[in-house]
């Protein structure tokens, strides 16, 4: 649950015509994704959900979400942009240089792999990584800041605003079909939105949210 | 109740009058409840002219149904009138503020300019029935016939010219939207002509505006078929009552109609 | 997994629709219409590759001219009102996703920007953004001394732009405060947002006009089609049929027309007669097997990557550098759109996901001449990110971390201004092929783009500009948007001369008399504006001479 909209949640509109039937399904599979690896091994795959952990914090309020199962997910359809940086290989291909890169640089570090290390060691090494600054040996001719601003970032936080939690988190109407919006104005809000929380006033905004739907 | 000192002209006029503010009253309460809903009372006064409406309602009621006005209702409809009067203002106000100014994105979507009109009509009209049913023959100096005529002519014409910058608004996109862009005018000029020609009878104007009220009556109908027609029809009223054709807005032009109705009949009369 | 519950049969990305003799009917769930089907024997008059804003409408203009037409598409045939979801992860499946690989000095980003598949095309998604050239730009050259004359004259495309924004019902302000006069849209403008206000009102502290801007999504029922329910998913498709994409207007008129519609097609290589050198037909790969469909003319409207592809994937032996290269520049020329903006934090909600992402617009820097750096112009528009765009967005600042979850949550309080803005064409920017095979075996596009100085220029200009009206808007903490494109045209430039064009004013190629280009791909310049309504004007106008040229007997 959010602060910032407490007690808003987009899953509650789930019956109302906000949501239709292909939106439910496709929200429901989405919910339902199973958390195993199909694509990565597990040793890719805990490295994957460590960085995950830190990329995209979650709040420990509720379950997180999987964003690794996703992208684990995203890389066994194959379903790609529809384009690639020249620079960059296709896009299962760079997620395992990187997350091997990544392994490899923890190790060379620290003597331990990235998901043993604290949280401070394991932002260092992602700083590192965004900045260019590590050694090229281990990413197999990959640039290590193209990856980390192409494919691992991005992928990681849309996989995590793909999510209807984050939705809830950040207030977003969420789905919408048949039903709109009608109140499209500054600070107004159709009784379906999230309510914001103004400082002194966070019960009237969980109480309005708790009759959104 | 028996009026006294009334002639048989005048015993029909108030209860027109009352019947006719009180449709007005009526569609007042309901329309501004759902538009200041929709603005979500965001300014404390949008609640005003609900309880406004429903107190002019309740006044003209009594008046419909044949009681005699009691004198504090003159209060009610001063009240009714400075209501739509102030709204009137608040309105121009929330056009003209908003980038564009007096654009037509502004008229479209902005406050409606003549919507409060609908509270000052109903407190006119009834002040209007209650002074014809104390024996009053004239209104402000003219001879009540033509007064009432004129003010009700008037009175189409800026609420066909409402309707027509709504209904350009939604480009005329059905047919239909054009009959409250020409049947009022027309009734209106009948109307108006009716009162400065020396005529005793005239049946063109009355059916004009008895086809006039049915067709107040029509446009609701037709409202809620465009409300049928919006994404999710029925199903999605939450949005729909909204932003869809407003339900209570095409009375107005029977009520309007009801008045005139009373005006013809006071011209003829005070022919004889 | 997508596709787990829902039957192999009703899946349109794995099963065509259009065939049976049927079409889906898209305002009728499980409805259909009928569609008259063609034999690949049997020679049609028109084959035409794409159905989107140049290949719908032509294969419309010319069925109902009485012409025999098959129209291919890779897309699937969507039903709107069933099909589309209210999510954006889910809707990607509109865009283009097969392989294609991008270099230069600035790689283009493809996808949502620029790269639709779908009967309709990039229609289907797109922002409905419906605007007119300004005529000087049709004499780019001559008059406002930069890229290349056009060989068409403004005030004929004036008539063909009102016999779009008429076709599409555009939704549009009653007075336009730019250009020349046109007529009233037919359509009135929609509600602004509070996004919208923003850039209205930052135009007001800058002097500067600004108008509700002209779409292509009804504001009012049309038809079948209900107005706008502004539930901001625009750019993942319309679930409600109040966008007018070619999907939902060109396409059903063409089917009633007697042309046929052949969905998750992939034409692979136009063939060409080797005695003659004319077009024959076209391969096209459906159900899993290699067809070949007779065909008197072919017209390529696969837009500016998959025109060029597929004429040089249709090399042969007499045009061994690819069809209709005679002049070289197929695949040369690719021009983009800058699409920079800048985005700041307001005191007030906003809460921009609601109606669609671009409802104001100023088109002041097109009109404007005085107080620039560069040539061309740009306009810009107000925006309304859903999360999944918006968080790639903040990504792309390289924010991650709490940093980047504390700017997520001021998702309602964001307010935005971004440009569509003039890139000059320049032959180094270009659509070659790779060594790399997509899925049918057919070579990947190269897409090779590099700014040049004139573009770097009106970038610096337009993120100038913004940043001020923004704050002036009351906008705080305002950021640039710096790597951005959007759109793709100028690969198969028409023009007057076959040395520097590869089609003519009518899109009939120089080489090749019965080969014809009818998309983004023809434009020898790309304005400032949004490229959807002159594709479908220069198909109106195309149709108008085929048929011209057919009753003189010179097809």
């Amino acid at each position: 649950m959010s602060e910032r909209y407490p007690g808003y949640d987009v899953l509650a509109k789930r019956g109302t015509p906000s949501w239709n039937e292909q939106t439910r399904r496709v929200i429901d599979q989405r919910l339902a994704l199973p958390r195993e690896p199909r694509f990565f091994g597990a040793e890719e795959f805990r490295t994957l959900e460590a960085v995950c952990a830190r990329i995209m914090p979650q709040p420990r309020s509720r379950p997180p979400v999987p964003i690794a199962a996703m992208i684990d997910a995203k890389l066994r359809e194959g379903r790609g942009d529809g384009y690639r940086d020249h620079r960059l290989p296709p896009m299962g291909e760079a997620w395992r240089h990187g997350l091997h890169a990544i392994g490899a640089e923890a190790q060379r570090r620290h003597g331990a792999r990235f998901d043993a290390l604290e949280p401070a060691e394991q932002d260092a090494l992602l700083q590192a990584a965004q900045d260019g600054r590590l050694a090229p040996a281990a990413w197999q001719g990959m640039d290590c800041a193209l990856f980390f601003a192409k494919r691992l970032l991005p992928d990681i936080v849309t996989s995590y605003y793909g999510h209807p939690a984050a939705w809830s988190e950040i207030g977003f109407g969420g789905p919408a079909s048949p039903r709109g919006y009608v109140r499209m104005d500054f600070d107004r809000r159709d009784p379906w939105e999230a309510a914001e929380a103004k400082p002194g006033h966070e019960r009237d905004a969980a109480r309005d949210n708790a009759r959104v739907g | 109740m028996r009026r006294r000192g009334a002639t048989p002209a005048l015993r029909d006029a108030p209860r027109a009058l009352g019947t006719a503010g009180a449709m007005l009253a009526l569609s007042a309460l309901a329309d501004s409840a759902v538009e200041h809903y929709r603005g979500s009372f965001h300014n404390k006064f949008m609640y005003l002219p609900l309880g406004v409406a429903a107190l002019t309602l309740a006044a003209c009621a009594r008046e419909a149904a044949g009681a005699r006005a009691r004198p504090r209702s003159s209060s009610i409809d001063r009240l009714a009138m400075a209501t739509g009067i102030v709204g009137t203002g608040f309105h121009v106000y929330n056009i003209g503020k908003r980038p564009g100014g007096f654009s037509w994105l502004n008229l479209f979507y902005a406050a409606p300019l003549g919507a409060p009109g609908a509270l000052l009509l109903a407190g006119l009209l009834h002040r209007i029935g209650a002074r014809l049913g104390e024996g009053r023959r004239d209104i402000c100096g003219v001879r009540a016939g033509p007064a009432l005529a004129g003010l009700v002519s008037a009175s189409l014409i800026a609420t066909s010219a409402e309707a027509a910058l709504l209904h350009f608004r939604g480009a005329f996109q059905n047919p239909a939207m054009l009959i409250p862009v020409t049947a009022p005018p027309v009734a209106a000029a009948l109307l108006a002509r009716a009162a400065v020609t020396p005529q005793r009878h005239h049946p063109g104007t009355r059916w004009s505006l008895r086809l006039l009220a049915a067709v107040g009556l029509l446009g609701s109908g037709f409202h809620a078929y465009g409300i049928g027609r919006c994404m999710g029809g029925w199903r999605n009223w939450s949005q729909n009552l909204l932003s869809g054709p407003p339900l209570p807005a095409p009375p107005a032009f029977t009520a309007l109609a009801i008045a005139g109705l009373a005006a013809l009949g006071l011209i003829e009369k005070e022919r004889r | 997994m997508r596709r787990e519950t829902m039957r192999v049969s009703d899946d349109p990305e794995r099963t065509p629709r259009g065939k049976g003799g049927r079409a889906p009917d898209v305002f009728q769930p499980g409805g259909w219409i009928p569609m008259r089907e063609y034999e690949d024997g049997e020679r049609v008059d028109f084959a035409i590759v794409g159905t989107g804003a140049g290949g719908g409408t032509l294969a419309c203009r010319l069925a109902e001219m009485g012409f025999s037409v098959v129209a291919f598409d890779v897309g699937p045939w969507w039903r709107p009102l069933e099909d589309f979801a209210s999510d954006e992860t889910h809707q990607q499946k509109l865009y283009w996703t097969d392989e294609r690989i991008c270099d230069g000095a600035d790689p283009l980003v493809l996808g949502a920007n620029n790269s639709g598949r779908s009967v309709g095309g990039s229609t289907v998604h797109f922002a409905m953004v419906s605007l007119r050239f300004r005529p000087a730009w049709f004499k780019a050259r001559t008059l406002l001394g930069y890229g290349v004359d056009w060989p068409l004259d403004w005030r004929e495309m004036w008539r063909y732009y009102g016999e779009v924004e008429q076709a599409l019902k555009i939704s549009g302000p009653v007075n336009y405060p730019w250009g020349p006069k046109r007529p009233r849209y037919p359509y009135r403008p929609h509600e602004l947002n509070a996004a919208a206000t923003v850039l209205a009102k930052g135009a007001e502290a800058m002097g500067i006009a600004w108008a509700p801007t002209p779409l292509a999504t009804v504001s009012a029922p049309r038809g079948n089609s209900p107005p706008c329910v502004y539930r901001g998913f625009c750019v993942s498709g319309c679930s409600t049929n109040a966008k007018q994409s070619a999907l939902i207007t060109w396409i059903p008129r063409a089917v009633r027309a007697g042309a046929e519609i052949r969905d998750l097609a992939m034409v692979g290589r136009i063939e060409t007669d080797a005695a003659s050198g004319r077009v024959s037909g076209v391969h096209y790969h459906r159900e899993g097997h290699w067809r070949f469909q007779k065909a008197r003319n072919v017209v390529v409207a696969g837009y500016a990557i998959e025109t060029p592809r597929l004429l040089l994937n249709s090399a042969s032996a007499r045009h061994p550098d690819g069809l209709a290269n005679g002049s070289g520049l197929v695949g040369k020329n690719l021009m983009v759109q800058s699409n920079q903006a800048v985005f700041g934090t307001l005191d007030e909600e906003v809460r921009w996901y609601k109606g669609p992402p671009s409802l104001a617009i100023t088109e002041h820097w097109n009109y404007a001449d005085q107080g620039k750096d560069f040539f061309g112009g740009y306009c810009y528009m107000s925006q309304g990110a859903l999360p999944v765009a918006w968080s790639g967005i903040l990504a792309g600042r390289g924010l991650w971390g709490e940093k980047l979850r504390q700017e997520m949550e001021n998702y309602n309080h964001q307010a935005g201004l971004k440009i569509v803005g003039e890139v000059l064409p320049d032959e180094r920017n270009r659509v070659t092929l790779a060594a790399e095979k997509d899925r049918f075996g057919l070579p990947v596009a190269r897409v090779t783009f590099s700014y040049g100085e004139n573009d770097r220029k009106l970038i610096r200009h337009a993120l100038g500009f913004m940043r001020q009206s923004l704050e002036a808007a009351g906008a705080r903490e305002v950021w640039d948007q710096e790597d951005d494109t959007c759109h793709l045209n100028g690969t198969a430039r028409m023009g007057n001369d076959a040395r520097s064009s590869v089609v003519d004013a009518d899109c009939r190629s120089w080489d090749v008399p019965n080969l014809w280009v009818c998309d983004g791909s023809v434009f020898p310049t790309v304005g400032g504006v949004n490229p959807s309504l002159t594709i479908q004007a220069i198909a109106c106008r195309t149709a108008d001479r085929i048929r011209a040229l057919a009753a003189r007997g010179e097809l």
